[in-house]
Parts: C-alpha cells; structure tokens; sequence
C-alpha cells in the first residue's frame, strides 16, 4: 500500500499543477482549491490526508508564475488576480469593523484567509490585515462565552449530535 | 621619587571624592527603570485584548549581568556533577530500567514546553510597556533557553552514558505515529503560544508553571530519587530554582491588567479554558508516568495532585489573586474527579497502543499490584485482572503473536481519541469521568470526552483540525505505519518501543507485528 508521504493522489495533483502555465490559471485554480478543499466550512472531505501538501505545491507554482509575470510594483502592491491589495484589505477590515456578531466575524476572517492567503496576496499586506481582523475575532469570541447552554451552541453552530453519553 | 604635577592633582582629588570601585545590582535596576522608552506602540502578532499597566512592578528586580552570573554558577555545578562525579560512579546504569524509559517521556517532552516557552514569554515582552515588567520576562526568555538546552541535555547524558538509549536519543521522529506527541503539543506549544499574549501567559505562567511546575518539576525528581536516578534531580531542581520568577511573572502579568476592565469580561473565561487545557492531558500523563513508570512509589498521585492542583494552586495561590477578580476554574471540580483514575485509564490505553511509541512500557508487577488495589480500592477488577490476562496471553512475547490492542477490539471497546486534547479515551471501560461525545459538522465526525473541550471547539472549530492517528493510518497495516513513522531501532528492523523492560527479553521486530496483520480503523466510521 502507497505510504502517506507519496501516494497517487499527490502524484495526480503534481501533473495538474505542472499544466499550469500563467498567473491568471494559477490564480484561479489555487482559489478553486482552497475553496473545496481546505476551508473548515468544507464539505469534501475526499483530500482530507493530503490537501496541505497538495495546497503547498499550488502556491510554490504560483508564486513561480508570479514572480515570473509581476514587476516589482506589482509584487508588493498587487493580488494575484490584480486587484489593488490595499483596497482588498480595506474591504475585509471595514466589514469586520461593522461586524459584531463572533460568527459573522468568523466568516470574514477565515473568507480572507481563503481568498488571500500568499501568494495571492502580498505578505506586507496578508499579514497585517489578518493580525487585525483576528484581534477583533478573538474579542468576540471571548465575549459571553458562556452565554449559551451546550445545547444551544450545538445549534448555532449547526452540528448534528451523533452520540452522547 | 618625584611625581608629576598631573599625578600629583589627581591624587590629591582622590584623597577627596574616592572613585566608585562597584555599583549595587538593585541601584543599577533602579537606574535602567528611570530611561524613558517609548514602549507603547508595542505589540506581539495580535494585539492583546486586555492593557497590561505602564507601571507594573517586578519581583526579582534582576540585571542582565547580575543574572548571568547567577546562572553560570549553577550551570558550573550542574555540569560539573554530571560530567564528573555522575560519570564515574556509572550512576545513569543505576537507574531502575522502568524510570529510565519515563525519563525518555518527561524529558524530551518539557523540552518541547521549554523551547515553546521562550517564545510565549518573547510575545509577553512585546506585548508590556512597563520597564519593570519587561525585565522579569527577559529573565524568563534566558531561562528557558537554558532549560531546552538542559532537558535536551538529560536525554543525551542518558543515551551516551546509560542504558537503553533508544529513544532517549531522537524520539521526535515517532512524532506523527506516537499516540502522547500531539495531545503534548497541544498543551506545551499551542497553549504557549497562540493567539493573545495574555492567554498564553495565563497558560505558561498562571497554570503551565504556578499548578503543573510542583508535580513536574519538583514531583519528578523524588520519583527519580526512589529509582535510582541521580541526574534528573541534578539538572531539574536546577531548573525549579528558576521557576520562582517564572510564577512571579504569572502574577505581575494578573497584576498588570487588573484594572483593565476587559480583565473582567475575558479573565476568568482565559482562565478557565486554560487550566482544563492544562490538566486534561497533565493529570493523567504525569500519574501514569510517575506511577507505571517507576519499580519503587514515593506516593500516589491522587495525593500529589490534590495537594499541589486542588489545594496550593487552586485555594492558596488562585486566592492570592482574588482581590484582582480571580476566581479558581469551574472545571477545577471536574479535573478533582479525573484525578484518582484517569492515569488508570490512559496506561491501560498507552500499554495497548505500545508499538507506537518511543519508550519502553512494562505492566505493573505482583507488588505492584497490591500497591494499586491499596492506594486505589477497586484498581484489580478494572485494571489488575486485565493485565493478568494479557501476560497470561503472552503480551510480552514476540512469538505470542498478541497484542492487547487485539483485547480492545475483541471486547467491542473502542479508543476514541478527544479532538480538542488529543488525549485517547475508551468510554466503554474506563473508570475515569470521560463520556463519549461524537458531533457532525459538514459531514466530518468529531469525539470529544467532557463538555469543556466540546464547548472550546464549538467556539473555535477552526483551531482543533489535527488528524489523529485512526483517521490518518485507517486501512493501513501496523507494521507498515510503524517503519513510515520511524519507529525503529538502527538495525532498522526492531522497535524502539517494546511491552517489557526485561534486559533478557527477547525484543520486538516489525516482522513480529506484521504477522499478526492489525489494521487500523477509525471508530468514528462505525458510528
């Protein structure tokens, strides 16, 4: 049996990745990816062994691309898919600043991650942003946080119970 | 002779005003708070929820020079006694074989705590203003350097000089496979270091270090002493004389943000989920370390841990803060319960889960026995009478060809592992007061053992994803997982960890494993 390490689904996703030929495909297929693959409101657990790794060689290939298609400006200014970053990071900021319900605030801080975890974004600006909006998360959750009875806060989070004993 | 009349002026000045020939340490501390540095823009990563005071105090009121030479000396003796006297009386081939495999545990794991820790006080340094404050986390950030080098330090004076050395030597590569590493890492590096700076202090310093340090630190070294080991006391009392501060810390740190008014909406939460974090996997590590890892008891842990959890940490110490708005864990109740059977319950789990480990396990002997079902009523018919089956079996015997991971599945009681912990549990035979929780979210099954680590994930799922080894290994031979997750010996074909400690016991190979074909499978699936 193939070890956990080099397996045939790594290897599958290695030829994908090397079809891969401008920043614009990288772009959209690392988002595609993250976004059934590696969020904690994912529903597809088929990569659960090897979604890290397989996200890891996504990025390396696109920071390649990047690097190979960005001028300096760009690289420290600009997303992968070219948007403005200081604009996109104003967006995820001022939402979190309205937002005062921990679960609301989860969304935009793990959505940011998602969308704009490096390389799509510049690090200058990745890391400061979500420095901000996980402070504000924190808060929240930290608040009340015993408010709600076990069986409410199943609820809220929407679990299903399968046992308890 | 005669003397210019430069020299001549100077002397006659100093017959007058004599130049200082030394400087007090505490006038020197004094003198280095009076500079007025701009710390208040400072922050770690994330900027703390809670403002820590511009004029917190310290209590050791220690200069860098002063400290140095402080701990040079007893570095001087530390190594001095282990390198020479220790050395030459052979006294690490004197250690009884079953504390030398606990120490293979206890040290290479504070290591981790130790290393994690220089950088949970690095971010309380960043994140104080006071000048005070800053300093005593400076001394903590050099005194845990010092103590990674040190634990570091045990594990290879005993590999070089003593018996059995593996596992001493290299045990982070069972990492991924050992069933303790990641319910460590989650207290002793997550814990320490994640997110808010106030909530790791409150983990490292407030409960890492005031509650668990005394059973530890302290505990480890009379155990040590009863079996024969001479370094561990060395080297880890040499450790405690450093932990004063690091308690001391803890406090100021309280201290520093009493009257902030986020201390009242966050304290006693931080507080609380940090303690459970803390003793879910202390309690009953360190019981079954101290107890099953030893041929001679001191006392037993129940005793231990009442005295230094239940009534030091958790009255006298938790009470000192009280005036701040401290008040001791709701969950102190449930850890007091989880006390006397926990350790029970995870050796029975540990000694059946052995292959994939990095350290030897043996089962309790006749006298042993007696001193469980004396100290812990009721211990043979849970526990007692299961290991005089699997020895009966032959557990021990590689020809055997049994492994009481097989008791396990035979009797229909699953291991479940507690997503949040990462401590394995048995609901179905266990003493202690673990219940089985399983949760479905988007279509993944998650367990959990108490409604405290159940309440931590519902708040924060995204912080408790760490696969365990039946949802990682599901399918995969035994055999075959041991040698991916470098669980052997240099011949690259004997375990490193064996069921006995048995100088003349015959050693377990992977071809032994392989024979008895045991696949791993995820409980959870079958629910």
């Amino acid at each position: 049996m193939p070890n956990i390490h080099d397996n045939p689904t790594r290897t599958e996703w290695v030829n994908k990745i090397a079809g891969l030929k401008t920043l614009a495909q990288g772009h959209a297929f690392l988002k595609d990816f993250r976004a059934k693959y590696v969020s904690v409101f994912k529903t597809d657990f088929s990569l659960e062994l090897d979604w890290l790794w397989i996200e890891l060689k996504i990025e390396e290939k696109v920071a390649v691309l990047k690097q190979a298609e960005f001028n300096d400006h760009q690289l420290l200014n600009v997303c992968t898919c070219g948007t403005d970053a200081q604009k996109v990071a104003n967006e995820s900021l001022a939402a979190m600043a309205a937002c005062e319900d921990m679960y609301e605030a989860e969304r935009i801080h793990i959505n940011f991650r998602l969308a704009c975890k490096p390389p799509v974004m510049p690090v200058n600006f990745f890391l400061d942003t979500d420095r901000q909006l996980g402070t504000k998360l924190m808060e929240l959750r930290n608040t009340d946080y015993y408010a709600l009875p076990l069986e409410e806060l199943r609820k809220v989070r929407g679990v299903r119970v399968v046992t308890l004993q | 002779m005669a003397i210019s009349a430069a020299t001549k002026a100077a002397t006659d000045a100093l017959a007058v005003n004599r130049a200082p020939v030394s400087v007090g340490a505490q006038e020197v501390h004094r003198w280095m708070q009076s500079f007025t540095w701009d710390f208040e823009k400072n922050r770690t990563k994330y900027s703390t929820k809670y403002k820590m005071a511009n004029d917190t105090k310290e209590q050791f009121k220690l200069i860098a020079k002063e400290y140095a030479r402080m701990e040079s000396v007893k570095d001087e003796r530390q190594f001095g006694s282990l390198q020479d006297v220790l050395t030459r009386v052979d006294a690490a081939n004197r250690v009884h074989p079953k504390w030398n495999e606990s120490m293979k545990v206890i040290s290479n794991f504070l290591e981790v705590g130790e290393y994690n820790a220089i950088a949970g006080t690095g971010m309380l340094w960043d994140s104080a203003t006071a000048p005070e404050q800053k300093n005593g986390y400076l001394g903590q950030v050099l005194d845990e350097i010092r103590h990674t080098n040190q634990c570091g330090y045990v594990n290879y004076y005993f590999a070089k000089q003593g018996q059995d050395a593996a596992g001493h030597n290299d045990a982070r590569r069972t990492r991924a496979i050992g069933p303790l590493w990641k319910g460590m890492k989650r207290v002793f590096s997550d814990g320490f270091i994640s997110g808010d700076a106030v909530e790791c202090s409150i983990n490292l310093q407030l409960v890492g270090e005031a509650c668990f340090t005394n059973p530890l630190i302290v505990a480890v070294t009379e155990w040590a002493c009863a079996n024969g080991d001479e370094m561990t006391p060395t080297v880890f009392l040499s450790i405690e004389t450093d932990e004063l501060r690091h308690m001391a810390n803890g406090y100021q740190t309280v201290v520093s943000i009493a009257n902030d008014a986020a201390a009242s909406k966050y304290l006693n939460t931080d507080l609380n989920n940090a303690f459970w974090t803390q003793q879910k996997y202390f309690t009953p590590v360190l019981g079954m370390m101290f107890e099953y890892g030893s041929h001679f008891k001191v006392e037993p842990w129940v005793k231990t841990w009442n005295r230094w959890v239940y009534e030091d940490w958790g009255g006298i110490w938790i009470g000192r803060l009280g005036k701040y708005g401290v008040q001791s864990p709701a969950s102190l109740r449930d850890a007091k319960k989880d006390a006397y059977w926990a350790h029970h319950d995870l050796f029975l789990l540990a000694y059946a889960l052995w292959p994939t480990g990095f350290f030897r396990l043996s089962l309790p002997t006749a006298q042993e026995a007696e001193w469980y079902e004396a100290n812990y009523p009721g211990w043979y018919d849970m526990y007692g009478k299961v290991y005089d089956e699997w020895r009966a079996r032959g557990c021990e015997d590689p020809n055997s060809g049994f492994l009481p991971l097989q008791w396990f599945i035979e009797n229909n009681h699953p291991i479940y592992i507690d997503r949040v912990s990462q401590v394995p549990f048995c609901p179905s035979y266990c003493k202690g007061a673990s219940t089985l929780r399983v949760l479905e979210f988007n279509g993944k099954k998650h367990s959990f053992s108490d409604q405290w680590g159940e309440r931590m994930w519902l708040s924060e799922p995204e912080r408790y994803e760490c696969q365990n080894i039946f949802e990682q290994y599901e399918g995969r031979e035994l055999s075959e997982v041991i040698a991916e997750g470098h669980g052997l010996r240099s011949d690259g074909k004997t375990l490193i960890s064996q069921p006995h400690t048995n100088k003349d016991g015959k050693l377990w190979t992977l071809d032994d494993i392989k024979k008895i074909n045991c696949v791993f499978s995820d409980p959870l699936k079958a629910l």
